[in-house]
């Protein structure tokens, strides 16, 4: 359980502890009691942002390539071992971070630091392993995207807000490009993209912190620095019009996903889209679930989503459609909204439940030490400091309406909208 | 391995018959609470399936004194969002906020559970939508798997239906049957309340009573629900959906309650066969064949009984494949049971992680549900990790026997028809059902 402290109310920062290697690789601990059990994150600086055109997916599918031996533990040794151990283990890819992490039992920590710093530093990528990942791979594509149908509109509205950005392909990756990456690309994007100086770790839970960071060092000191990544091509021309694009499926009901390109993670206005998002849509008092479900009951389901990223991500909103209602007139109500918030904006009690929400959430994310590693990892991955982890609720804090407005008429322009559109078709 | 701190408990039961159970626990400022029913799917009405959802659902949209916003809006501003569900054995209602928030906490959800008003047009939005849902659920295919396996493995028991329900009976419920099932069902003798956070025992209890002590059931028999029997096999069930690329795949067989002996040995088996990321059907499945992303089985357990299940999808053409592959390694286990080492490993994994899912006071708060619901000991928690060290190869062995699938069991397949019939004809007769026939 995270201590709450005067200084941030979250995370008792002072207690995090650091180190840099001389090989880059930056380490955080924090001791947290309460629970005998640890968190083990390690960030890699690299997702689809930082992919080409040809080998889209790497990212993702390296991610699964890192579960299948190194010089010490060999295939199939990884999980075993820490399963074992009482631990468990997993790992994800986004546009902008690849993230592994071990959750387990606080006497296992010795293992866990053994086994990481083992495939960072000797990882083996042989050719049976990569034609078994690529299997696995497709069949994870085929679930998320090809048979689903908010996956084939999620990958439709990425590729309709970017146009220039590495943002606009799918992290999963192009069916095309899953089948022609090879050997050598994993190669490459391993000498790279995995080498300490672009890497960090961070343990959280009942440990000690200096016995910790001594035994990380000594893990991990001699596995040599690598070359700098190339820097990402992150341009990207101005909208000008509506974009759209439409899906025939054989679904059952029409559904809409809409969304604009926002801000940066770093942005000042990250925080006030944040709040936006709230009063729009978390809740059942947000004003699109009041009327769009409670009151004019023409969507089933409806999510909005603001994930925030390196440069500019995606503000969007899906919503699933009551049988027999248009998708034009569920538009109509969302651009009446939206206008409304843009001319008026939010009341100032709806910033108050907006904040509530947001903190019980925030606190709810760091009540566990996997929470709280999670968080300090984003800090540093997105906003280029861990210690930012413990700051949102200042950032929401200082949210004025003013803001929420603006960001809703900077933002949400319907000249800077996308949307997506599932038409239902018969089933062949 | 590092002792599991268990906050303490305190059970009391009012005169009314609800179940109070306080659990003070440090941590973050926020309180838990949670109320658990016993009145879950298995006491949906015939032709009435999704009652007991509905119902929990509609809870929430108003009593004699707060209309649906106003529980919304009083709920959300103090951060909290008032969260339920329902499974086959219980409907649950939860919600987490400031501690200071207690009193309210309370208040907002006696009043829910106590005095819901079932507002007409409220009800009847609820119920469109729910309809509408369970329309849309036919374009999940991962969803469609699971409502068709429970419908084969159970048949005609109070456990056979999705507790979602069926669409045209949903589509036929009125608000009179809603108010029906609330009186005969939700009443304190069934009911548990749970509180954890860091929170004074006395205070809370005395909170319990002013808030959930005039709570006045209507008497009556208490249901129980009959054990099921055992599928009917074997047999297998494709859901047709032509235009799909990946088939779900899923097989049933017969299961225990969750207050059976065997439920610890069945965890560690059914752990060893397929949880993890080091399990037999995982490294049959996907390691060495790369056939799937995702590959479990476990023992589903309920109050009256439960299955074994299994699950994983594939691309159309290896949806053969796959389930003779996992087939044959339900047999290989049956036939010699976990190595040491796999049961070790299996043990510590299963140990080692148990703490995770104790980290919050929801966690707690549902765990503690959880032992009220099944009527499991006061050691449940504390004597988790000795009762699972305990269990030996010869008891995996002996569950695995007892219970793993052999002729008695359905396969469910999502996908073309055409192109699956086929492959799976060799596992018992098929019957090609709609997606409509199972939402």
């Amino acid at each position: 359980m995270p201590s709450p402290t005067a200084s941030t109310g979250l995370i008792e920062l002072d207690a995090v502890r650091t180190q840099v290697l001389p090989n880059g690789l930056r380490l955080r601990v924090l001791r947290e009691t309460g629970s005998p059990t640890l968190s083990y994150a390690t960030f890699f600086q690299v997702g689809s942002r930082n992919e080409r055109p040809g080998v889209t997916g790497i990212s993702h599918l390296f991610e699964h390539m890192m579960f299948n031996g190194a010089a010490k533990y060999g295939p199939k040794q990884f999980d075993r071992v820490l399963e074992a151990r009482g631990g468990a283990s997993n790992a994800y890819t986004s546009n902008d971070l690849t993230v592994y992490y071990e959750d387990f039992a606080a006497d296992a920590l010795e293992t866990v630091i053994d086994l990481e710093s083992d495939r960072m530093r000797s990882l083996r990528i042989d050719d049976e392993a990569l034609e078994q990942e690529r299997e696995v791979v497709k069949e994870e594509r085929r679930l998320r995207t090809d048979n689903s149908v908010y996956g084939l509109m999620e990958e439709a509205l990425e590729s309709l807000v970017h146009q220039a950005h590495p943002y606009r392909w799918p992290v999963i990756g192009w069916m095309s490009d899953i089948e022609r990456i090879s050997r050598a690309d994993c190669e490459a994007y391993f000498r790279t993209f995995y080498a300490p100086g672009n890497a960090a770790v961070y343990v959280v839970g009942d440990l000690d912190p200096d016995a910790t960071l001594a035994q990380l060092a000594g893990a991990y000191g001699d596995i040599p620095a690598g070359p700098a990544p190339a820097p990402v091509a992150t341009g990207e021309p101005d909208q000008r019009g509506e974009r759209r694009a439409e899906i025939r499926y054989p679904a059952q009901g029409p559904a809409l996903l809409c969304g604009w390109r926002a801000a940066a993670a770093r942005s000042p206005d990250a925080a006030a889209l944040d709040m936006l998002q709230a009063c729009l849509g978390v809740g059942e008092s947000s004003r699109l679930r009041r009327r769009l479900i409670h009151k004019d009951a023409l969507v089933t389901s409806l999510g909005l989503s603001f994930g925030w990223r390196i440069d500019p991500g995606v503000f969007s909103i899906f919503a699933e459609l009551s049988p027999g209602v248009k998708v034009e007139r569920v538009e109509k109500i969302l651009a009446e909204e939206l206008a409304r918030v843009a001319e008026r904006g939010v009341a100032v009690t709806e910033l108050k439940r907006a904040r509530a929400l947001l903190r019980s959430s925030v606190l709810h994310e760091l009540g566990t030490h996997h929470g709280l590693a999670q968080a300090l990892g984003e800090g540093e991955a997105l906003l280029g400091d861990w210690r930012q982890a413990g700051r949102v609720l200042e950032l929401y804090a200082r949210v004025k309406p003013a803001e929420v407005r603006r960001v809703a008429r900077d933002y949400l322009s319907p000249d800077r909208r996308n949307t997506v559109v599932v038409v239902p078709e018969t089933r062949p | 391995m590092s002792q599991l701190q268990a906050p303490p408990v305190e059970r009391t039961r009012l005169a009314n018959g609800l179940q109070v159970v306080v659990a003070p626990r440090r941590g973050v400022p926020l309180v838990a609470v949670r109320l658990m029913v016993r009145a879950g799917s298995a006491l949906d009405p015939a032709r009435r399936f999704g009652l007991a959802h509905l119902v929990a659902a509609a809870v929430r949209r108003g009593t004699r004194r707060r209309s649906g916003a106003r529980l919304d809006a009083e709920v959300e501003a103090l951060g909290a969002e008032l969260g339920g569900g329902v499974d086959e054995d219980a409907a649950a209602i939860g919600l987490s906020a400031p501690l200071e928030a207690l009193p309210r906490l309370l208040d907002v959800v006696a009043d829910v559970a106590m005095r819901p008003s079932f507002p007409a047009g409220e009800v009847e939005r609820l119920r469109r939508r729910e309809v509408a849902a369970l329309a849309h659920d036919a374009d999940e295919p991962g969803v469609l798997a699971d409502r068709a396996t429970l419908m084969a493995a159970y048949g005609d028991h109070a456990y056979g239906h999705p507790s979602e329900g069926r669409g045209r009976d949903v589509a036929a419920m009125r608000r009179a049957d809603l108010a029906a099932f609330h009186a005969r069902h939700w009443r304190p003798s069934r009911a548990t309340l749970l509180v954890v956070g860091p929170v004074e025992v006395e205070r809370t209890l005395a909170l319990a009573v002013k808030r959930f002590g005039g709570w006045k059931g209507v008497p009556g028999a208490e249901l129980e629900i009959a054990p099921p029997a055992p599928p009917v096999g074997p047999a297998v069930v494709i859901v047709d959906r032509p235009e799909l690329t990946q088939a779900q795949v899923r097989f049933a067989s017969a299961g225990y309650a969750r207050s059976s002996p065997d439920f610890a040995a069945g965890l560690v088996a059914g752990a060893v066969l397929g949880g993890g990321f080091t399990s037999r059907l995982m490294e049959a499945v996907r390691v060495n064949r790369g056939l799937s992303y995702g590959v479990r089985s476990r023992f589903a357990t309920g109050r009256a009984g439960g299955l074994f299940f299994f699950s994983s999808f594939t691309k159309v053409e290896t949806a053969g494949e796959l389930v003779q592959v996992a087939l044959d390694e339900v047999a290989r286990y049956r036939e010699g049971g976990p190595t040491e080492e796999e049961l070790e490993r299996t043990r510590g994994y299963l140990c080692g992680l148990y703490p995770l899912g104790l980290e919050t006071h929801e966690q707690w708060a549902e765990k503690l549900a959880e032992v009220e619901l099944y009527g499991l000991a006061a050691d449940e928690v504390t004597g988790f990790r000795d009762r699972i060290r305990a269990v030996d190869a010869a008891a995996c062995l002996e569950v695995g026997r007892r219970w793993l699938p052999v002729d008695r069991r359905v396969v469910v397949v999502v996908g073309p028809a055409g192109r699956l019939r086929p492959q799976l004809a060799r596992f018992g007769p098929v019957k090609v059902v709609t997606a409509r026939a199972v939402t």
